[in-house]
């Protein structure tokens, strides 16, 4: 199983960490299904160009979330994620989203009104069904 | 606890002209250790001291945990694989497949399957005498078999030079299966860059004879950054490990850190935000890693 994980080697956010976020989106939007096999330590570490430390507390961390499970000798498979787990993330990353909008508005002095009026802007904009299109 | 294939202690060895050591050193199992540093400084030396080709003058050597100051008895010996710097000569006149067979005598591990399949990888012409080869073909005859005999522990004396960029490719696919098995590890070492972006866990970096540190690969790229942030000069001395600071235009500093993830959450404190931040290569963090020790070393000794 081949995992599309993208290293930005610029980033000041360490490569663990990167991989981290990363396995746990691809987990919990689903697009690793179930049951996935993963690839062993060495192999997803060749893969990236890193060690199989970083990713040994990778698979680890990700099993204390309980995201992923490992069978003794047979490897590091995807766990269930429950329906609650998948709502809460949604709900943090589009918060998390929105906080770096907002923060992207302070830093050029937006007042709180311009930003609320901005974003109930594009919210309608966004949602509105396109016309011309249909 | 992992298990420590190698350790070295307070190991020294006097050359002609100069000293190895003292050495301290444990190469964990299941890992890629590479040792870089200059020509000259150190690490053809330590390898031979694994081999026992070279005896120390002062310290101890364990190999998985024991130590044979009277001689590595062969059942310990066929554990390690070897890759020497240098080509045997009492080999030169036997083609490659006579040197495999003789070697295999001493390895109840031998795995000639594995042997014939790398030999053919590796497109190495297996019925022609090792003196008639070139340096790369020979280099590739010394992979192979050293894989073949099924060691717990690989050491690897500048593997792949002489070898064409093909033949690299194959060594580094071959070295990564070989670590797969599990329980296997890999003492390396080299002065290609990529070589060890792609196979090392740790680095040893090795500088006059004395080991500098021995790190994470991982956590040397993490922290070790370059880094644009709002200010001047005079915010250097409180930021932590600043190996370089220039005014890059004003009110603008370019540094290079060793702590960069530090670095981002004390300037975070106090409301200043990375401009932009660049990972280093390899190469020029070891350099860097290099000068600083050298500074350190200079300044410790003008202190005395």
């Amino acid at each position: 199983m081949w995992i599309p994980i993208q290293i930005d080697e610029n980033s000041a956010e360490p490569l663990y960490h990167q991989i981290k976020t990363q396995l746990r989106s691809l987990i919990i939007n689903g697009q690793i299904e179930e049951n996935t096999l993963l690839p062993s330590i060495r192999e997803f570490a060749s893969g990236l160009n890193c060690s199989v430390i970083t990713v040994r507390r990778v698979y680890q961390d990700l099993e204390g979330e309980g995201l992923l499970r490992t069978k003794q000798g047979t490897g590091t498979f995807v766990a269930k994620v429950g329906d609650s787990k998948r709502e809460t993330f949604k709900r943090e990353s589009v918060e998390d989203a929105l906080g770096k909008a907002i923060d992207a508005g302070i830093s050029v002095q937006c007042s709180e009104e311009e930003i609320k009026r901005l974003f109930l802007d594009i919210v309608a904009r966004k949602y509105q069904p396109k016309i011309g299109k249909e | 606890m992992e298990q420590m294939v190698v350790q070295m202690v307070a190991v020294k060895k006097k050359r002609r002209n100069k000293i190895i050591g003292p050495l301290n050193l444990s190469i964990p199992q299941g890992y890629v250790v590479v040792l870089v540093g200059e020509n000259g400084s150190g690490k053809s030396t330590m390898m031979n001291m694994l081999m026992q080709t070279v005896i120390p003058d002062e310290g101890d050597i364990t190999w998985f945990g024991q130590s044979y100051p009277s001689g590595i008895p062969p059942e310990i010996k066929q554990q390690i694989g070897y890759v020497s710097e240098k080509s045997n000569l009492e080999e030169d006149l036997m083609t490659a497949q006579e040197v495999a067979k003789f070697r295999s005598y001493w390895y109840t591990d031998w795995d000639d399957g594995l042997l014939q399949k790398l030999f053919k990888t590796f497109n190495i012409p297996a019925n022609t005498k090792l003196n008639k080869m070139s340096k790369g073909e020979r280099r590739k005859v010394e992979i192979a078999v050293a894989l073949a005999s099924r060691p717990k522990l690989l050491l690897l004396d500048e593997p792949s030079s002489g070898l064409d960029p093909f033949a690299w490719k194959r060594m580094i696919d071959e070295l990564q299966e070989y670590m797969a098995q599990g329980n296997s590890t890999i003492l390396l070492s080299t002065h290609i860059v990529d070589e060890i972006r792609r196979l090392a866990d740790f680095i040893i970096l090795v500088h006059q004879g004395r080991i500098l540190g021995m790190v994470e690969k991982d956590s040397l790229l993490d922290n070790w950054k370059e880094v644009w942030v709002k200010g001047d000069s005079s915010m250097v001395e409180d930021l932590p490990g600043i190996v370089s600071a220039q005014q890059e235009s004003i009110g603008v500093l370019r540094l290079i850190t060793t702590e960069c993830k530090q670095l981002e959450n004390l300037l975070q404190q106090s409301g200043i935000q990375l401009m932009k931040t660049r990972g280093l290569e390899l190469d020029e963090i070891l350099s860097l890693w290099i000068q600083r020790d050298e500074a350190v070393i200079v300044q410790s000794e003008r202190g005395e």
